[in-house]
């Protein structure tokens, strides 16, 4: 009798988590992105833009430039990337270019991108672009992440030199948080989320975090 | 089932039934959140992904990425060492079974199909593995005309995966609302035969009847097509249960199924297809894209069972309770069958799922 019913409801219980957790889980990256930011400032001490170098990956690269004509094979110009860096802008814009910049509670709007180009460096492509603010930021405290919150684009900030300041005020100092191995975190946080049910925002937990001091 | 199992099954009735009852509930709750998700976009995108991401799920995920971040390695390695080819297909492989475990559509879409339409775990296995072998074949082609023939552009490409993925999501609803109607007669047969219900209450699970069953006999159901026994019931043979796969029909639906699901390519696969070309291994890509495919049958077919006998024996065992237990089954197929309208009104209005509508979308 008990082990029939613990069978039964194992069944049940397997079958629930096979369905639900497979329709739950939708999150895959595939496509990678190494970040490099600048964080650019006006002479009166506000931020006016982010300038971002994303390094995408062997395979994204690769697949990106299928089709693409070039001079010399294997090598692509910036004009003949052009059209290319076009439709990346494009479709980012949708995404919010996945640039998120907060400020005493506030959210800082972006304006379309200026000076984007896309380089085609030792088999990897690089997207350049420049995000102004709508708003100059001027505050001691700002916030700026990036990351896709349904994470079909994993962020990693770069190795070397993630975020510069350029043109800051003096005193003003940065610092950055990665998210902890994404994959680890993931698990750590996973099941947080899964039983407080509260936290939408599961890319948010890959999310590279940026911070700006300012005296 | 012997007598003496049926016994313990009917004090139990209730209560699983109940349970798979609810298992139905959190799953159309789930596929309606997915739909509102759906037409509420994030920041004029798409919707923020899924909360429930658990502890397991975050595992898959990280071991999912490993693999799929190997192949690029491992195809490059190809070019000059033949043995790569074995540790890429091991791969593939494996991608193939942790990535059907995790995100996607397919699975839910079948396993809600078989419960709704009272399949087979068999009929569940022979449709994962078309459906895998389907999304496999598609994959090949588009590359191979899309890159290889024609060599047109990433973004070219994708405007053929979208229109096949329309197709696709398009199909899935048609099916589920086919399913809704059907199911939905059913239901309301059940609901009409039941209507002096005898107490849903756990209480009653201790009122005992000899003749399990026999109070089923005389339900109309507008829709039963061919009877057909199930072997393993208490005591005797139902009346005819609405088993469309026994006739000719079933099998055209089951094609349909198929087609339903796995149309849409994955954009992995493409991806690596790609990848393949580029280097000058294409064979390999399409090997891989195969193998790919075998591993995520597997993991589809796996939980198509896991469903499938969740049904049974949610079925089984409310049917050797009271009168409600019709009732429950009809609710639990009507349940399904709204699920795969869901997740194909889901798709088609939004991006259901972190899949974009398009291949990579973001960026391309």
């Amino acid at each position: 009798m008990k082990r029939a019913r613990s069978r039964l409801i194992g069944w049940l219980l397997l079958a629930c988590v096979g369905v639900f957790g497979a329709t739950a889980a939708h999150a895959h990256p595939h496509v990678w992105i190494t970040s490099a930011s600048e964080l650019i400032y006006a002479p009166d001490g506000s931020m006016t833009a982010v300038r971002h170098a994303w390094t995408f990956d062997d395979m994204f690269s690769t697949y990106a430039l299928q089709g693409i004509e070039s001079k010399t094979k294997g090598v692509y110009t910036h004009e003949e990337l052009a059209p290319l860096a076009q439709t990346n802008v494009e479709s980012l814009k949708e995404f919010a270019f996945f640039t998120f910049a907060k400020a005493d509670g506030k959210k800082g709007r972006f304006l379309e991108p200026v000076d984007y180009f896309l380089e085609y460096k030792d088999g990897f492509l690089v997207l350049h672009f420049t995000l102004p603010l709508k708003t100059p930021i001027k505050t001691q405290e700002l916030s700026l992440e990036i990351f896709d919150p349904t994470f079909f684009v994993d962020f990693k900030l770069a190795d070397k030199d993630p975020v510069r300041l350029v043109g800051a005020p003096e005193g003003c100092k940065f610092g950055f948080q990665r998210p902890n191995d994404g994959a680890a975190g993931a698990q750590a946080m996973g099941e947080d989320n899964f039983l407080s049910g509260g936290n939408s925002n599961y890319g948010a937990m890959f999310a590279n975090k940026i911070t700006v001091m300012c005296p | 089932m012997k007598p003496g199992q049926c016994k313990e099954g009917r004090r139990l009735g209730h209560a699983l039934a109940l349970g798979a009852l609810a298992v139905a509930a959190v799953l159309t709750v789930d596929g309606v959140m997915h739909v509102v998700a759906a037409q509420t976009p994030f920041g004029g995108g798409r919707p923020v992904s899924d909360p429930h991401a658990g502890g397991l799920i975050g595992w898959l995920l990280a071991r999912q990425s490993e693999f799929y971040r190997e192949m690029s390695s491992t195809i490059r390695a190809a070019k000059s060492d033949g043995s790569a080819v074995r540790t890429l297909l091991a791969i593939s492989f494996a991608y193939g079974i942790f990535h059907a475990a995790g995100p996607g559509h397919g699975k839910a879409v079948i396993s809600s199909y078989l419960v709704a339409n009272q399949e087979t775990a068999r009929r569940g296995i022979v449709l994962s593995f078309a459906s895998a072998l389907l999304q496999s074949l598609v994959a090949v082609l588009i590359v191979s005309i899309g890159a290889w023939l024609l060599n047109v552009t990433a973004k070219t490409m994708c405007g053929a995966e979208r229109v096949i993925a329309i197709a696709s999501y398009a199909l899935i609803a048609a099916f589920g609302a086919r399913l809704v109607w059907t199911k939905g007669g059913s239901f309301i047969g059940a609901l009409q035969a039941n209507r002096p219900m005898p107490g849903l209450a756990l209480a009653s699970a201790s009122v005992s009847h000899d003749h399990v069953g026999h109070d089923h006999a005389g339900h109309g159901h507008g829709h039963d097509h061919d009877g057909h026994v199930h072997d393993e019931h208490c005591g005797h043979s139902h009346g005819p249960l609405p088993t469309e796969l026994a006739g000719p029909g079933g099998w055209r639906r089951g094609i349909a199924a198929i087609l339903a699901v796995g149309l849409r390519p994955c954009s992995g696969a493409i991806l690596v297809l790609v990848f393949a070309l580029a280097q000058g291994l294409f064979w390999a890509g399409i090997a891989a894209t195969f193998v790919m495919g075998l591993g995520t049958a597997i993991t589809v077919a796996s939980i198509a069972i896991l469903a499938v006998s969740a049904r049974d024996v949610a079925g089984r065992i409310s049917r050797v309770s009271d009168g409600g237990g019709a009732l429950i089954v009809r609710g639990i197929e009507f349940g399904a069958a709204g699920l795969v309208l869901l997740f194909g009104l889901g798709l088609l209005s939004g991006y259901l799922f972190a899949e974009p509508l398009t291949c990579l979308q973001p960026i391309l």
